[in-house]
């Protein structure tokens, strides 16, 4: 583990992004650098507003950071410079993204939406079996045929983490993924995290709970679209 | 990942799964095929309503009158039969048939007493035979047995009528004012006897039968004992029900004439008693009373001489031996069907024979007979124009012969001098009508074709809207990798499912309506009362429904059940007041010329309209799908 260590999984370097709000330019990340090695689970630690959830945007491939506003290297490659076809193969395949509000979609059964990344990666039949036993795992599978709506929030968010996991990411990016539960439930989906985590799954998590961020290995803070502080909290 | 290999199932293809689940679980893609739907169906009734009116009027060319006519109005072309025989050698022509045209006046058998009304008629006098093999004349044909509605009457003109037949002028005169019929007292016996010759059969039988069971006393003055007998006979058959029905009133095949006696066939509207219900079945006024072969009706025509001069009006009384129906309105309200000669010599064209002005006991000569419209039918596979070609060198070669064949007088008119002699196709003689037909239907193609853009825009702003409800799912979709193409590839595909079910529910609708539309059109004339009881049902059921959902306190289903209420409120009262106002009539056979509206759907404009359709509605979906694709996948994300 410490020999790959040596070299991050995916690397924020001197990143900057501005949106254009009206007629005023507003600066959201203003040279933030961040490392993330294979197997870690990182924090991302700040207020709203601090540009945590546009540096997970810019790392998941979604968007690009301003020109000369730096670069996100996975593996070391430059993600922002690729071609359209094969950054939408990296958000496809090395990435899992889960979301706030779950972002699942409403006309699709738990399974289809699970299925969703293998369908849209392969265009071919999706990998049923991978599907079942991640769904299986989350204690989802008597909620097959249900749609998002008939599920609890808990419940939708394990659909979001499985759909992530589908095609076997390196890395999951999860922005706030307890943000809209209560407490209890919250806990569940950390346990699932730390047990996929454990199983070796790199995580990215950004949240502004402070609790919440100690279950990582390591936490990034983030203020005003700055790095401010990067350190290695002791794992109980 | 032999699963991958084992191929290729759409249900697993994003594009399909998210196409087929919009579509079935949201109701903003039913509004989407709705608008199609009806575009297509709107363009299809219509088209198909011109399409079909033109092909009818083309068609009736034949129907009526063939492909092409010589015709010389009044004085009539000589020696008619030598150009029949000239037209006829004509490889091109089918067959050819004289007739003589001109109009009239008909008394017809209504109404009851002795005031008939009389109708302005054109004459048509042709050999049916002849006239048969150039037009469908067999086919429009009504009657070829007495229709059921009439066999009760037939039967007592059957019993009564050979009794009549016995009566003199004393004992009709005498019938008349015997049975209490107002009219007759303080007249003359000359006006009596008069309205007794103006009164139909028929009626003539009411009084006698009136007479035989309520005239007592009266009767041994005026009937003959074997008179009275065979009158009390049909009258105790008549009691028994057991009167024989024997239907020979009918004209047998073509011929117009009955028992060897000259008769007339009548255009079914004709009659004013005739009408069409609203199901467009023709009706028979009176119940069967006033079917038209049970009478005579006189008919007046006034001749005109070499000179073009009038004479004497001629009368003519004959029996109503059948009547036809061409579909055409106009022709079958005022045209009657006459045997050729009869026309002739009522029209003085017949031959007749020339003699001396100082002598006339000697005979010089025959004057031929005329007649005044030579109608030719062509081959099937000839074009009209060049049957008209053809047909006018037969012409010249007779008008050149003729001198040779019958030296003297009687010269047919001849093309140039004669400016009334014409030679045209059907559709140049009804130009004015098939002109102003033709452009209407180009003017209904160009502004129909703003029915796509409509359809076109329609889809537009429906599928804006469904991108608009769907760009987080279109977030959704990018951040797990889905590209732009793919993007757009889902609204491409919902748009042409969108068409292709549009276009298809468009084409059932409108088969449906374009079939039905006689029958629609019949509603709207007659509403039938269980239409405006059942709309009024509805009305109360939704408000009642409307009243319950007060309680629940949501706007929607308040809205919605108040609209609904209004519309079929407003249905309710419109179908009372049309059956209070006898109904609308749109297509009215007097100005549409056709008694019908046609109800054929136009197959090759009915698939192009659908393609049109789908290509439309992809044009219109192409739009939003592009915008969709360009969504910025973080702020759709953040779309809530």
């Amino acid at each position: 583990m410490s020999e790959t260590m040596n070299h991050p999984l995916l690397e924020a370097v001197n990143l900057h992004k501005t949106y254009r709000m009206g007629s005023v330019d507003v600066p959201v990340l203003q040279g933030s650098s961040m490392q993330l090695y294979p197997g870690e689970w990182v924090a991302v630690l700040g207020a709203s507003g601090s540009g945590k959830s546009t540096l997970l945007h810019l790392l998941g491939g979604l968007d690009t950071p301003d020109p000369q506003g730096g670069e996100v290297l996975f593996k070391g490659r430059n993600v922002s410079k690729l071609a359209r076809g094969a950054r939408n193969r990296y958000r496809n395949r090395e990435v899992g993204l889960v979301f706030q509000f779950y972002h699942l979609l409403p006309e699709l059964n738990v399974l289809e939406n699970t299925l969703l990344p293998g369908m849209v990666g392969a265009g071919i039949r999706a990998d049923q079996e991978r599907a079942h036993d991640l769904l299986n795992t989350f204690g989802l599978d008597h909620r097959l045929t249900h749609r998002p709506r008939e599920l609890s929030g808990g419940e939708r968010q394990r659909v979001a983490i499985a759909r992530a996991l589908l095609n076997k990411p390196e890395v999951l990016l999860a922005d706030e993924p307890t943000g809209n539960l209560d407490e209890d439930t919250g806990a569940e989906i950390l346990e699932l995290l730390k047990q996929e985590h454990e199983a070796g799954l790199t995580i990215l998590m950004v949240t502004h709970d402070r609790t919440i961020a100690e279950l990582a290995d390591r936490v990034v803070m983030l203020h005003h679209g700055r790095v401010e502080q990067d350190q290695s909290l002791s794992v109980q | 990942m032999s699963e991958a290999a084992a191929g290729y199932d759409p249900r697993h293809v994003y594009h399909f799964l998210l196409t087929s689940r919009y579509l079935t679980s949201r109701i903003i893609p039913l509004l989407a095929i709705a608008a199609v739907a009806l575009c297509v169906a709107l363009v299809i009734v219509v088209v198909s309503v011109m399409t079909g009116f033109l092909d009818m009027i083309k068609d009736s060319g034949r129907t009526l009158m063939g492909d092409v006519m010589i015709s010389y109005p009044v004085t009539g072309i000589p020696w008619y039969e030598d150009l029949i025989e000239e037209v006829e050698a004509m490889p091109q022509v089918k067959a050819a048939a004289p007739m003589v045209e001109t109009i009239g006046v008909l008394r017809m058998p209504y109404p009851r007493g002795g005031v008939k009304e009389p109708k302005m008629v054109q004459i048509w006098g042709v050999d049916p035979e002849r006239f048969a093999k150039v037009t469908t004349f067999g086919d429009t044909l009504m009657w070829s047995e007495v229709p059921e509605s009439a066999q009760y009457e037939v039967a007592h003109d059957q019993a009564y009528g050979p009794i009549i037949k016995t009566l003199d002028r004393a004992q009709r005169i005498a019938i008349l004012r015997a049975s209490d019929w107002e009219d007759t007292t303080g007249m003359s016996d000359s006006q009596v006897a008069n309205l007794a010759g103006a009164l139909t059969q028929p009626e003539m039988y009411e009084h006698l039968r009136y007479v035989m069971l309520n005239g007592g006393d009266a009767l041994p003055k005026i009937l003959q004992d074997d008179q009275r007998i065979a009158i009390q006979q049909v009258i105790d058959l008549e009691r028994e029900g057991k009167l024989p029905i024997e239907g020979d009133l009918v004209a047998d095949g073509l011929s117009i004439s009955r028992n060897g006696r000259p008769g007339i066939v009548a255009g079914i509207h004709v009659s004013d008693a005739n009408f069409r219900d609203s199901n467009g079945e023709y009706q028979i006024g009176g119940n069967g009373h006033w079917w038209l072969p049970r009478y005579e009706g006189a008919l007046t025509t006034i001749p005109v001489d070499a000179t073009g001069g009038t004479l004497e009006p001629e009368t003519v009384i004959m029996p109503f031996v059948n009547e036809f129906s061409s579909g055409v309105f106009a022709v079958d309200e005022i045209r009657v069907m006459i045997p050729l000669e009869t026309a002739q010599v009522m029209m003085h064209l017949d031959a007749a024979e020339i003699v001396d002005e100082m002598d006339p006991s000697q005979v010089i000569g025959v004057e031929p007979a005329r007649a005044t419209m030579i109608l030719v039918r062509g081959r099937d596979d000839i074009d009209p124009l060049d049957l008209r070609e053809h047909v006018r060198v037969a012409y010249q070669r007779f008008v050149d012969k003729i001198g040779m064949n019958h030296p003297g007088r009687s010269s047919p008119p001849v093309e140039g001098i004669n400016p009334s002699l014409r030679i045209l196709t059907w559709e140049e003689q009804n130009a004015a009508f098939i002109g102003p037909v033709e452009k209407e239907r180009a003017l209904m193609r160009t502004l129909f074709s703003i029915v796509y853009v409509v359809c076109a825009a329609l889809v537009l702003a429906i599928f804006w809207a469904i991108v608009y409800e769907k760009t987080r799912d279109i977030g959704i979709l990018r951040s797990i990798g889905a590209s732009r193409p793919g993007i757009v590839w889902i609204f491409l595909l919902y748009g042409l499912v969108v068409g292709i079910i549009g276009a298809v529910i468009g084409l059932g609708l409108g088969w449906l309506i374009t079939a039905n539309v006689n029958g629609i059109h019949g509603l709207l004339a007659q509403p039938p009362g269980w239409l405006a009881w059942s709309l009024a049902g509805l009305t109360v059921i939704t408000l009642l429904w409307t009243i319950l959902r007060l309680f629940t306190g949501r706007i929607l289903p308040i809205m919605l059940g108040i609209m609904i209420a209004s519309i079929l409120g407003l249905l309710t009262a419109l179908v009372f007041i049309l059956d209070a106002q006898g109904g609308v009539v749109i297509w009215d056979p007097a100005v549409y010329y056709f008694s019908e509206v046609p109800n054929s759907i136009d197959l090759p404009a009915a698939i192009i309209t659908m393609i049109g359709a789908v290509i439309f509605s992809l044009i219109g979906a192409a739009i939003p799908a592009a915008r969709a694709a360009d969504v910025d996948p973080v702020k759709a994300l953040r779309y809530e």
